[in-house]
This record gives C-alpha cells, structure tokens and sequence, in this order.
C-alpha cells in the first residue's frame, strides 16, 4: 500500500512539475493540450518510479543494488512485484474491473437505444460513451486473456520459474493502471467523441479529451510490445528439459503467436496516434482538412488494429482447445496442423488491414487483394475449428462450467468469423459498412470469441491459481445465461443492420425501434448474469471447497504442481518427456520431477519407456 | 517437491527449499529481448518512414542543408564505429580505452545533436511543420532525435558505471546492450538520411 | 459410439434444410430501390446458402457432443479414443474450405465487384457535399439544395462527392450503396434508381451520413425522392431560377 499511495503521489507531483514547466516555458493555461501531454509524461514517470520502479531500477541505474519487494500476502497486490503471478492476478483483477465499466457504459448506450429519440442522454454524449465503451473492452481483449494468464499460465506450462525479465514485467502491468486512469479523466478535458478508431480529421478538431486518449494508447502500446517480447524470450530460453516444440502446451503455442503479433504491430496504432497528437500541439499537418491525408490515418491505424482483432482472439483459441482437450479427455486432434495455422494467422492478418477501407475512397485496385486474402484467412481460422472439432469428435465430455462456456464459445465464433466473410465481401461490404451489421459481427467475434474465452480460462484455472473451487451449479448457469442472452442481445442487431441502422447514433428512424428494443432487454438481462459471475468468484474465492492440484485431470505442468503453486512454482526441476495431450494412452506421462522425494513420481518409473509411443 | 495431495500451506512451506532454476539462460535471454526490442524500434520508425512516403511523395524542397547533413551522418557513423571500440575493448578489459571511446561517442553524439538543433532552426524558416514536406520533416527528425537523446542518457550511464569500475570482461552486458541500441539509433538515421535529403 | 457419425451426419444435413428453408422464406432486405441494390441482396443471399453447411457441421456436432458423447463423473474417468490426427480427415477439410473460400472470392466477390464498381458510364452527374452536419446537393445545372435530394427514375446517376471538413459517408440503405467523403479528395458512386417513391414510402430512401462526424452525426441524413425523368429536369430548372 505504501508504494501504491507513493506512486499517486509522484504521479501527481510529476502532472503538476509537467503543466508547471510547460507553462513557464510557453506560457498558456493548465489545460492547454501541450501542457497535459507534457503533464501526462512526468506524472508515467512519478508514477513508474512511486510504484517500485526507483528501487527497481533507478537504484542500478546509479550501480547500487537492486531492490525487489519480498513482500507476501494481499499486500503484494498492490505493489512492484516482479512474480509472475502476481502479475497475472493483478492483470485478471483490473481488466476485469475495467470490463465491468466499459460494461456499464454498454448498459447506458442500451437503455438510451431502447426507443428512438434523444432520451438519457445527449447525442454528442452517446458518441462520447461509444467511444469510451469501445476503447476500454478493447483493451481488456488486447491483453485480457494474454495479460492475466499469459503471465500466470505460460512459465509453469513450460516448466520455467518466472519470466525472463521479471522487472519489465512489472513495469508491464503497471502502465496498465495509468491507460484506465487517463482514459477514464478525459471527461474532465471534454472526453473524446471520434470512437475507438479515432478517425482523423475529427479526431484532430474534437475537444481535448483525445489527447489524453492519445496517451493512453502510446502506455498501452508499450505495455503491449514490452509483454511481447518477454513472452517471446520466455518461451525461447526457458523451456524446461525435454520441452521440445512438438510438445508445447497449445495455449503456451497460442501466447507465443499472439506476443510476436503484438511487439511487431502495436507501435502503428502508438504511431498513428503520436501524430495525431503532433497535428494537434505541434503544427504539423499530416490529418488536417486542407493539406493532409484521412486515408494515412485509416492505413497506419488498421495496419494495427486488423491484427489487434487476432492479438485478441488468438490466446482465446489456445484456452478452447486447451479446455476442450481436457475435458473430452482426448488428444489435441490435428496438433502440428493447429500449430501451423496460429502463425499463418499470424502472417495473413498484417496483410489485410483494407477490407475495413472498402467505402474509404482508397484506390479501387486495392479491393480485389484485399478481399483475397481477408478471405484466405478463413482457412487457418477452419484449421482451427476442425482441431476443436475432431477433438470433440467421440470424446468422453464431461460438461463442467469450462466446457459449458467453451461450447458457447464454439457457437458465437461460427457465427461472428461466418459474417466476417460477408464483410471481406466487397459487394456486401459497400452497404454492410459501418451498420449494426458490423456492429453484431465484431461482438461475435470479440465477446463471443475473446471474452467468453477469458471467461471460460478463468473458470478453468481458478481451482489452480486461488486452490478453491468456484461453485459449479452457479457456473453452469451463468454460462448458459450469457450464451442464451448474449445471443438475444446481438441476432437482432444484425438485422437492424441490414436494414438500414448505421452505428454510433444516440438517435434512429423508428422503424427499427422493435430490434432495438429487444435488445436493449436482452442486454440487460445479460448484464446483470455478471452479477452472479463476479459473486460466485468472489465467495468461492474466501470460502469455496479447497481443491487438491488437479481437480480436472488434465496433464499440463500447471496441473502437477499443488494449488496455489509455491513461490518458484517448481521445487524441483521438471523433465518433459512426452506430448501434454496422450490422453487415453495407457502409462502416458507428459512430465515427472526426477529429484522429487520417493513416490512423487507421477509416472511410476515406467517414464522413460513412453517416450517412444508419444514421440 | 510432491505434486498430488500437498495442501497450500505445505507446499508455499515447501517453496522456501532449495531449488532453483538454473539462470544459464539469462545472457541469451537478454540478447535475444534486445534484437526483439530493435526489431520492434525498426517497425515504429517505418511506420513513420512509410508516413513520409505516403503524404508528401518524392517531394522535397530546395532549400535543405546538404553539407550539414552530409557531416552530420558522417559524425553518426563515426560514433558507431567508436562505440564498437568501447564494446571491444571492455571486454578484454582494456578500461582506459573503453571509457576514452565512450567519452568520445557521447561528444559525436551531442555534435550530432548540436547540428541538428541548428538544422531544425533553418527548417522552422524554410518548410515549417505546417507545409507537407515540414510534417513530415520534423516527425522524422523529432522522433530520431528523442532516440539519441535517449542513447546518450544511457551512454552516460554506461560511462559513469564504467568509471566506478562495474564493468569487465566477465561482466559487460550493460555495455553491449547499449551500444547495441546505439548502432540501432545510427542505422536509423542511415536509413532517414536519405528519406529526407535524397529522394 | 462407434457409429456416432451417423447421428451427426443426420442432424448436419437436417440443420442445414432447416436454415436453408428459412433463409428461403424470410425477407431479409428492405425493399431494393436501384438496380445495385439487386445486386448486393443477391451476393448476400448466396452468401447465406453457402453459410448453412458450415455452421450446421458446428451446431451438429455441438448437439450430438451434448446427447451421445457426454459423461459424468469425478476426476478419474476413462479415456477417450487416442486419436491425434488423421491426415485424410485434415487434408479434405482443407481442400474443401479452401475451394469454398475461393469460390466465395470469385462470385459474389468479383463477379458483384465487377458490376458494382465495373461500368464508369453514367446518364447525370450530381455533386454532394459533406459538411457538419448536412449535405448539400449541387445539380448538373449548378442549381443547389439542402433539404432533400431528388432523382430521375431510370436514369444511371454518378454522385461526386466530397467534404469540407471531417469524414462523412454517403450512404443510401435503399440503393445498397456508399462511399465516403473525404476532405480535398473527390469520390465517386453510382446508382440506377429503378422505382419512383418518397422518404415518406420507405424510411431507407434517404442519405444517411455513415461515418462518425461529430454530434450531429445521427441526424446527418437527406431525404431522397425518386421522380421521372422529365419532372426531375423540371425540377432542377425551377431549382435553377428560383435561385
Ligand atoms: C476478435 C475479434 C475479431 C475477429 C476474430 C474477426 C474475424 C474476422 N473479421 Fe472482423 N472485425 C472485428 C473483430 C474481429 N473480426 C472488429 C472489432 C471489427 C470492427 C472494427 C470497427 O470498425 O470498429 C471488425 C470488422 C470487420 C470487417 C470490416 C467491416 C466494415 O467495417 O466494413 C471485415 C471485413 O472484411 C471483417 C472480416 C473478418 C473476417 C473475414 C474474419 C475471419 O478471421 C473469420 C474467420 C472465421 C471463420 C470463417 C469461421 C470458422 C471457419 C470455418 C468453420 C471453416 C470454413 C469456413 C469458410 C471456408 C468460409 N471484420
Ligand atoms: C471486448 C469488447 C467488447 C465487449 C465485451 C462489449 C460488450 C457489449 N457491448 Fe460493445 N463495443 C465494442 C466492444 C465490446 N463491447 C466496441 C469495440 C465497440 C465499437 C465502439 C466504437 O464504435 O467506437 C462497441 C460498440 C457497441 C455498440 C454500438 C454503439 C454504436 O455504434 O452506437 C453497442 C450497442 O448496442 C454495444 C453493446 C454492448 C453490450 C450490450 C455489451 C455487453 O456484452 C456488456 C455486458 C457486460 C456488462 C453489463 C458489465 C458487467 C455487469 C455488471 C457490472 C452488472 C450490473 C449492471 C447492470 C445490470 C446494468 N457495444
Ligand atoms: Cu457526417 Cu456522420
Ligand atoms: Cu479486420
């Protein structure tokens, strides 16, 4: 706590020392655009250094020794600390708080759309609300999944004791705090109205708010690309032995695909904004009306969020195929197959960022390469689908909440990638452009296929990361409400969509009030199933049954070590000696520790002999 | 360590053993989060390179400082080659050398920056941010100029540890890494160089 | 469970006649007031027959994983089949989405881009301009409007448009078409109306800005009204010298 209160104060301190200089230097007032950006970079700096980052780093920097808190508890929660962990629940608990608010200005944007007209709230306020909904749940799909179990699940599947950098981890998830912090104080500045895609030249004329949106786009691109390249190093280096490619868990697979991904893509979308910023506080005229380029805008920024859909969706991939496997307690069917589709997804996505461009006015050679390849990625993604698929195929299903949600999951996904195709579809596209249509498909893809993932990861590792079981009947009921509702809430906006209803209006023609109302209900309804979601986490959380270290049988690494894991997550070396995923091979064994006291030896002695079948 | 029926207590009990990981893979870890690091650097800076490209075409106007900019890419190399001496000579221990070829880097550093300044001065004359070429000018410049200003913080850096003797052959990654980073930061300016001035 | 291909095989198809049926019965469109329109409606639909068999193979294995694979118990239940991969499984499923996938790129895919942006000719040209929050309608006579746009029936119409300050789009949901508008750069569209008709007759019989411009976004729209050839040039005469 003492840390955490420090770095508000620094971060305050260095916002005040910010405008301060600024304005002496420059003269103008405390909420000029230059004064905040300046502001905004001395207070990341106060409050990096507040948190830890001064013993941390600061301390080596000037040749002493490093500092690191040793602290146990709750209390490390809310301070610098470089497990892992640690990490990843602090990650899990603030997006997931973040998607909560984003969620509650869903609600508002819901209930302001039940009936046409202006009703709670202004029209410039809905676009404001949009934007601020849009920007927030991305980011908690950006690094939901990859952030909170990235960080906790990755090391110990491959069998490593932490991270390879564990400070910039650190300094990782605390940029995070500052990004929900500015975004959240730009309404003080007017907030900002140009939606999440933040289109120039709107973007360049809208109200001050922007420029804090422009900031916290650039800390949460380093958080970002600095989670990228640990990941990457991580699974690099420090692979247990006997940790070969081929037996890789698949959602270590998946975290790897998503972090190469990430580090390559996400400075374009910090660039894109970095001149928005400089057309706004420095004169430069790359967006502006008469001398710049709106189309400059649309590639740079799509030239990251194309991708940013599959930085979402890509770890999404690797925990249903994970749950899926172990709770039909077969082989991961087609492994090498899905692999080699993750990073084919990977390539194909940095190379069709223009099928959002069809109605841009871009040149009209460009729409035919596009939809080629848009399309083209729809044969990974299938690969994908048939891995899942033939792993369900005659397998022994036991439905636990997981598994419940997973198959929510399946259906949502069909749906949203099967209404991609009609976007990548020039024809259908020209109308389909920025309706409902397009609105119902991004949420299939992003909550059906993003969060509901991250739910369902949550549901699945809980048992691991908290030693508790959540309460099963409450689980599966929930997964069914939010798949049931989710489904009543978005169906009806496709058609809104085709019909004529373009997004992000707070008013419309009253013949699509019946859709609308519909589904502003169903919204509701679905809303309020988080209620039952946060509180069954919650108390099985303090109170639920204790669980023994692998409640669901399944044979990763994290599942052979007790629940929680010890600090080190290993107290002795693992050796892999065959595929995570030998279900229904008799005497098959992923790993054993062969330092381990007598008769910890999960493969009976017999280990190495498997070795041959697995291989 | 056990892996069935440990209760939480038991185990965290358990955690203060003796095990480790072995940390032999640090110094590949490093090298490799590095050239990640660069490569990343490398698609930030195209970005903006391809920013040029894209909103002032092969446009350029009369009035740029050739020779300035000539000299001052000559400098930057120079210092590259200079901050490789100082790499070498650590790690073979050769102190002295070292710290003479970083002092060295960092004034071809702040030369480089001083010529800079004054080109900067002639273009907020002759193609100010305003015009399309001065945009793209000034980004270009602004965001390789942040890059050695934060190379030579971290060159000073390396000096001032150096000088309190933290460094040595055993022990030189500090060293490598920033001067990794410092012939990233040349190698962009190679490449900007031309962007600017040529095309 | 051997056999468990059979009842999969049975719900895939009937899954698929049901949405097939259903695609077949419903009216998915609004009303198609210009040729285009026809077009676009036409792509989608095959694009909504083509989607059937795919999602039904998903929902049909959902439904039989739920009736015929499921199991209860405890942590130490029996296995399932050990089978991790079958390469004619694997390689028909790739050939078989990858020809659907190439299908889908040359009709609808070029084939509706071929006869929606193929055919620069065009009868009349009218100027749109964008600005927050209205749109303003220059006629080939250079008679202007801002209340409401009216077109000839019949006639192939290209629409040059442009803005004056953000992004705009012109949109008109009853032609299935759209473009933006960007500041500086002129684009262009085209549409055939094929029926004469009002905003009052069909509510997506009007210009609906788009693309996200500011406050007034929501209401940045323009009625359209659809007339005959010869009362339009009537029209846009009077327009002229009214002034
Ligand atoms: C997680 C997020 C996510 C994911 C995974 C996707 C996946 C896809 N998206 Fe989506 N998309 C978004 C999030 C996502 N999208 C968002 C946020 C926007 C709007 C942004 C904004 O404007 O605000 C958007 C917008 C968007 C557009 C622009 C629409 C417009 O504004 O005009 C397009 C157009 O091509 C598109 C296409 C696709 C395609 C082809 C896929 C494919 O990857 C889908 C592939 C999957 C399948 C096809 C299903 C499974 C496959 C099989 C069962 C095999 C057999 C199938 C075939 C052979 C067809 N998306
Ligand atoms: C991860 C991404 C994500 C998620 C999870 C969601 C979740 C939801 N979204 Fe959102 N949405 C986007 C990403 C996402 N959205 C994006 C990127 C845009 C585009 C923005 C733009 O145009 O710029 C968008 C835009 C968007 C629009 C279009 C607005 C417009 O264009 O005018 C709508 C309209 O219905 C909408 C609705 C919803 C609803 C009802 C949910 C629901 O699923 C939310 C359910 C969750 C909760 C409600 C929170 C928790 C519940 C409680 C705290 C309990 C108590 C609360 C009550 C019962 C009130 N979203
Ligand atoms: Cu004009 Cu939206
Ligand atoms: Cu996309």
């Amino acid at each position: 706590m003492k840390y955490l209160v420090r770095a508000f104060v620094l971060g305050i301190v260095g916002y005040a020392v910010g405008v301060g200089l600024t304005m002496a230097i420059r003269g103008g007032g405390p909420t000029d655009e230059v004064a905040v950006v300046i502001g905004y970079i001395f207070a990341l700096m106060g409050w990096l250094g507040g948190i830890g980052g001064i013993e941390a780093f600061g301390r080596q920097w000037v040749g002493k020794s490093v500092e690191v808190s040793t602290a146990r508890g709750w209390r490390r929660y809310f301070q610098f600390s470089v497990d892992h962990k640690v990490i990843g629940i602090q990650y899990g608990v603030t997006l997931l708080s973040v998607l909560l608010i984003g969620g509650i200005a869903a609600m508002i944007m819901r209930v302001e759309l039940a009936s046409p007209g202006v009703g709670i709230v202004d029209l410039d306020d809905f676009n404001k609300i949009v934007s601020m909904h849009g920007i927030l749940m991305v980011a908690v799909a950006v690094a939901g999944i990859i952030g909170a179990f990235g960080n906790y699940i990755i090391p110990i599947q491959i069998g490593a004791q932490d991270m390879a950098f564990p400070r910039l981890n650190a300094i990782g998830f605390w940029l995070v705090p500052p990004v929900a912090i500015a975004l959240l104080m730009s309404p003080l500045l007017g907030a900002f109205n140009a939606g999440w895609t933040s289109y120039a030249p709107l973007s360049v004329t809208n109200e001050s708010g922007q420029i804090l949106f422009n900031m916290a786009i650039v800390t949460f691109g380093m958080s970002s690309i600095l989670g990228g390249i640990n990941i990457i190093t991580t699974v690099i280096t420090m692979r247990a032995p006997g940790m070969t490619w081929g037996r890789l868990p698949i959602f270590t697979w998946a975290g790897l695909a998503t972090s190469v991904l990430a580090f390559a893509v996400t400075q374009f979308f910090a660039a894109a904004v970095i001149l928005i910023t400089m057309d706004r506080v420095a004169g430069t005229s790359f967006f502006q009306p008469d001398v710049g380029s709106a189309l400059l805008y649309e590639h740079i920024f799509w030239f990251y969020s194309h991708p940013a859909v599959y930085i979402m969706v890509l770890p999404g991939f690797g925990v249903i195929l994970e749950i899926v496997t172990t709770f039909s307690r077969k082989p991961l069917f087609a492994y090498k197959a899905v692999v080699a589709s993750l990073f084919a997804i990977v390539g194909l996505s940095v190379v069709v960022w223009a099928h959002h461009m069809f109605t841009s006015g871009m040149a009209n050679f460009l729409h035919g390469p596009f939809m080629i390849i848009t399309e083209a990625i729809s044969i990974p993604t299938g690969v994908i689908f048939l891995g899942i698929l033939g792993t369900l195929w005659q397998g022994r299903l036991w439905f636990r909440t997981p598994l419940v949600i997973a198959f929510g999951w399946l259906f949502n996904f069909t749906i949203g990638g099967i209404t991609g195709i009609f976007l990548a579809d020039v024809a259908t596209d020209i109308h389909l452009h920025d309706t409902y249509f397009v609105v119902a498909h991004f949420h299939y893809t992003i909550v059906g296929g993003s969060i509901f993932a991250l739910i369902a990861a949550v549901f699945y590792w809980f048992p691991k990361i908290t030693g508790r079981m959540y309460n099963e009947k409450a689980g599966s009921i929930f997964g069914v409400w939010l798949t049931v509702f989710f489904n009543l809430t978005f169906i009806p906006l496709f058609w809104a969509g085709m019909n004529g209803m373009n997004r992000r209006i707070g008013d419309y023609p009253d013949a699509f009030e019946g859709a609308n109302k519909f589904a502003s209900v169903s919204a509701l309804i679905l809303g309020a199933s988080f209620l039952l979601f946060v509180g069954n986490l919650l108390y099985s959380a303090l109170w639920g049954p204790k669980v023994g270290p692998n409640p669901w049988n399944a044979r990763t690494l994290e599942w052979l070590i007790p629940s929680p894991p010890p600090e080190h997550n290993f107290t002795s070396q693992p050796v892999v000696i065959g595929s995570p995923y030998a279900y229904g091979v008799k005497g098959s064994v992923h790993a054993y520790f062969p330092d381990a006291n007598e008769g910890d030896d999960p493969g009976d002695g017999s280990a190495q002999n498997q070795e041959t079948v697995l291989a | 360590m056990t892996t069935l029926d440990t209760t939480p207590e038991e185990a965290t009990a358990e955690s203060h053993g003796e095990y480790h990981q072995d940390m032999s893979f640090q110094p590949k870890a490093n090298r490799i989060g590095l050239w990640l690091f660069i490569v990343s650097e490398t698609f930030l800076f195209g970005a903006f390179l391809s920013a040029r490209w894209f909103s002032t075409g092969t446009l350029k106007p009369e009035e740029l400082n050739q020779a300035l900019a000539l000299l001052l890419t000559i400098v930057l190399l120079v210092s590259s080659i200079s901050a490789y001496l100082a790499e070498t000579s650590i790690k073979y221990d050769h102190r002295r050398n070292f710290v003479l070829f970083i002092v060295f880097t960092i004034v071809m550093g702040l030369i480089f920056m001083g010529g800079v300044t004054i080109e900067i001065k002639e273009a907020l004359h002759a193609y100010p941010p305003e015009t399309p070429y001065g945009t793209s000018y000034f980004m270009l410049i602004g965001l390789h100029a942040f890059h050695v200003i934060t190379g030579l913080l971290a060159l000073t850096m390396v000096l001032i540890l150096g000088l309190k003797g933290h460094y040595g052959s055993k022990q030189y990654w500090g060293v490598e890494g920033v001067v990794k980073y410092w012939h990233f930061v040349d190698l962009a300016w190679v490449i900007i160089y031309p962007t600017l001035y040529l095309f | 469970m051997r056999r468990s291909w059979i009842p999969v095989v049975i719900l895939w198809v009937a899954y698929t006649v049901l949405i097939v049926v259903a695609t077949a019965q419903f009216t998915w469109f609004p009303k198609e007031w210009a040729r285009e329109a026809a077009v676009v409606d036409e792509a989608m639909l095959l694009l909504q027959y083509l989607a059937a068999p795919i999602m039904s193979l998903v929902m049909a294995v959902m439904t039989w994983s739920v009736i015929g694979w499921r199991t209860e118990g405890g942590a130490h239940r029996e296995d399932g089949a050990p089978v991790r991969t079958n390469k004619i499984v694997v390689t028909t499923w790739l050939i078989v989405t990858s020809a659907l996938a190439i299908y889908v790129v040359i009709n609808p895919g070029f084939v509706g881009l071929a006869e929606i942006r193929g055919e620069p000719s065009s009868d009349y040209v009218i100027n749109l301009q964008g600005q927050q929050f209205s749109w303003e309608v220059t006629y080939p006579n250079g008679a202007t409007a801002l209340d409401e746009l009216v077109i000839p029936v019949d006639a192939r119409v290209r629409y040059d448009i442009i803005s004056i300050d953000v992004l705009h789009s012109f949109w008109v949901p009853a032609f299935r078409i759209k473009i933006d508008a960007l500041p500086g750069i002129t684009t262009t569209a085209f549409a055939t109306a094929e029926e004469e008709g009002t905003f009052e007759d069909d509510v997506n019989l009007r210009i609906q800005c788009a693309e996200l411009c500011g406050a007034g976004h929501a209401n940045m729209a323009m009625p359209i009204r659809v007339v005959s050839e010869a009362e339009w040039i009537e029209y846009v005469e009077a327009l002229a010298t009214d002034g």
